[in-house]
């Protein structure tokens, strides 16, 4: 008992240790969707940062400050846990959003320092076009990363979760009044 | 007046060594296109790419600049680059994660950086040929390498330990370590003011160390996640990666003159001292920026292959 006890601190050690220079090669996924709404209907919830429930697997969205260019935002998981965020920039002239994950479980997303910005274009008058670019590092800090954290496999889940929150975007606001 | 001259002539050669005439090519390392691509100068295009797999991050340029030294992180080594016929002589394998690499001014040795380790290899030649020669100990994950003109000393930055190391190439020894600010990154020398800076990753701040007295004498304040410095004509030009600007700052007064808006996630930066020009690696939208020191703007953009980083003295 007291060996595992002692080898689990020695990984909770080594784990702390490595897990602090990212890999060497940060990442970059873009990803869009057309949503039938006005510009302006669209940046109305991509804009509205202290509500961020159009995100995937988010269920609660607490903030700190009053400056979406850099306050602090907490984002609540299905499971529990939390996403901290703070904000980069914020351009409602431009309709966008920037922000950087300070801290999140890389079983959640397997990425590190991530930056993510958020720009809706209008397409006509009733249609709009929202991208979502994103750059981070993979889930594993060091060499050799096992094939749940690699690039492929971080790319994919960053991928995955832009994607389908970008889908509940399209929905609240098609569906929307 | 002579005295003016002469210094001025001086710092010219620290700062562009065998370079007469403006700088002909920037060679970018595309890291997620996993090339090296020599862009000409004259006409802002690509001239040719080259295929260096393993993620190439690192550059370095030989003192005759026909040669590059690119490292490749994920594939574990050194790429030596014959810049003028576009090839790749040689790969160097290497343990753990070269990233940051510098060439000795005088030639015969090259140094690369250990991110996931804390070591500096050396590299040596001998009959023209270049063969792992040694480690160096220093701090963790050492990122930046700058060397001196002499060769004799070497100043890297430790990302995880916040500090700079000072060794002794010959002794092949850390003879002082110096404490900077948070996660420095990039370290550049100017030799003729005996002062050296490095970009702070996550204090979002520029240390500023006074070499002789080897210790840091003052911090500049930056744009979000600082990169790496480039120096020219009495200002310092450091990359602001989250913040998409580079910010110009006074190098006498080390108070920031302005922040010039250059694309997404700009990295590498360099300085042409015949043009005034700087060229900034925008990792995010795949481009070089071109920034005229003397209106601080950026005047022209030219596009590159996928994930530009240009880590290193990078212009010809």
């Amino acid at each position: 008992m007291k060996t595992i006890t002692l080898a689990t601190a020695a990984l909770a050690t080594l784990v702390a240790f490595t897990a602090q220079a990212h890999g060497p090669t940060r990442r970059k996924v873009s990803e869009s969707i057309e949503i039938n709404a006005p510009a302006d209907k669209v940046w109305a919830v991509v804009g509205n940062w202290k509500d961020a429930d159009w995100l995937e697997n988010v269920t609660k969205t607490e903030t700190q400050g009053d400056d979406p260019a850099k306050s602090k935002r907490t984002l609540t998981l299905k499971n529990g846990n939390t996403i901290n965020e703070t904000g980069g920039k914020y351009k409602p002239d431009d309709k966008l959003f920037m922000f950087y994950i300070d801290k999140v479980d890389v079983k959640d997303l397997p990425a590190n320092d991530y930056s993510g910005t958020i720009t809706v274009e209008p397409e006509g008058d009733a249609k709009s076009k929202v991208e979502w670019k994103s750059a981070f590092y993979r889930g594993y800090m060091n060499n050799d990363p096992p094939a749940d954290l690699n690039d492929e496999a971080s790319e994919k889940g960053v991928s995955a979760w832009v994607k389908a929150s970008l889908q509940n975007l399209k929905n609240k606001v098609e569906k929307g009044s | 007046m002579s005295r003016l001259g002469a210094g001025f002539a001086a710092l010219l050669l620290t700062l562009a060594p065998a370079q007469a005439g403006p700088a002909r090519e920037a060679i970018v390392t595309v890291q997620l296109a996993n090339a090296v691509e020599v862009v000409d100068l004259a006409s802002n295009t690509v001239l040719r790419r080259i295929a260096v797999d393993g993620a190439p991050a690192g550059i370095a340029l030989a003192p005759d600049r026909k040669r590059a030294y690119v490292t490749r992180p994920e594939g574990h080594g050194l790429a030596v680059l014959d810049l003028d016929a576009g090839t790749v002589l040689t790969e160097i394998p290497l343990p753990g994660g070269p990233l940051g690499v510098a060439a000795d001014p005088r030639g015969g040795h090259v140094y690369v950086a250990d991110w996931y380790g804390s070591r500096i290899f050396v590299l040596t030649e001998k009959d023209g040929v270049l063969a792992p020669d040694g480690e160096i100990t220093v701090g963790q994950s050492p990122s930046g390498i700058a060397v001196a003109p002499d060769g004799g000393r070497l100043y890297v930055a430790n990302r995880e330990a916040d500090t700079v190391s000072v060794v002794d190439a010959a002794a092949r020894r850390e003879i002082a370590v110096i404490p900077v600010g948070h996660h420095p990154f990039g370290i550049t020398l100017d030799a003729q003011s005996g002062r050296a800076y490095t970009a702070n990753v996550t204090g979002d701040d520029v240390s500023v160390i006074d070499i002789a007295a080897a210790k840091e004498i003052g911090r500049v304040p930056t744009g979000r996640r600082p990169y790496v410095v480039a120096l020219l004509n009495g200002r310092g030009f450091v990359t602001n990666q989250y913040a998409d600007s580079v910010t110009a700052f006074d190098l006498a007064t080390l108070k920031p003159l302005a922040e010039i808006d250059v694309g997404d996630h700009p990295e590498g930066i360099a300085a042409d001292p015949a043009t005034g020009r700087l060229y900034v690696a925008d990792w995010g939208d795949n481009r070089l920026s071109v920034i005229d020191a003397a209106s601080l703007k950026a005047v022209a953009q030219i596009a590159t292959g996928n994930g530009p980083r240009a880590f290193g003295d990078f212009l010809r």
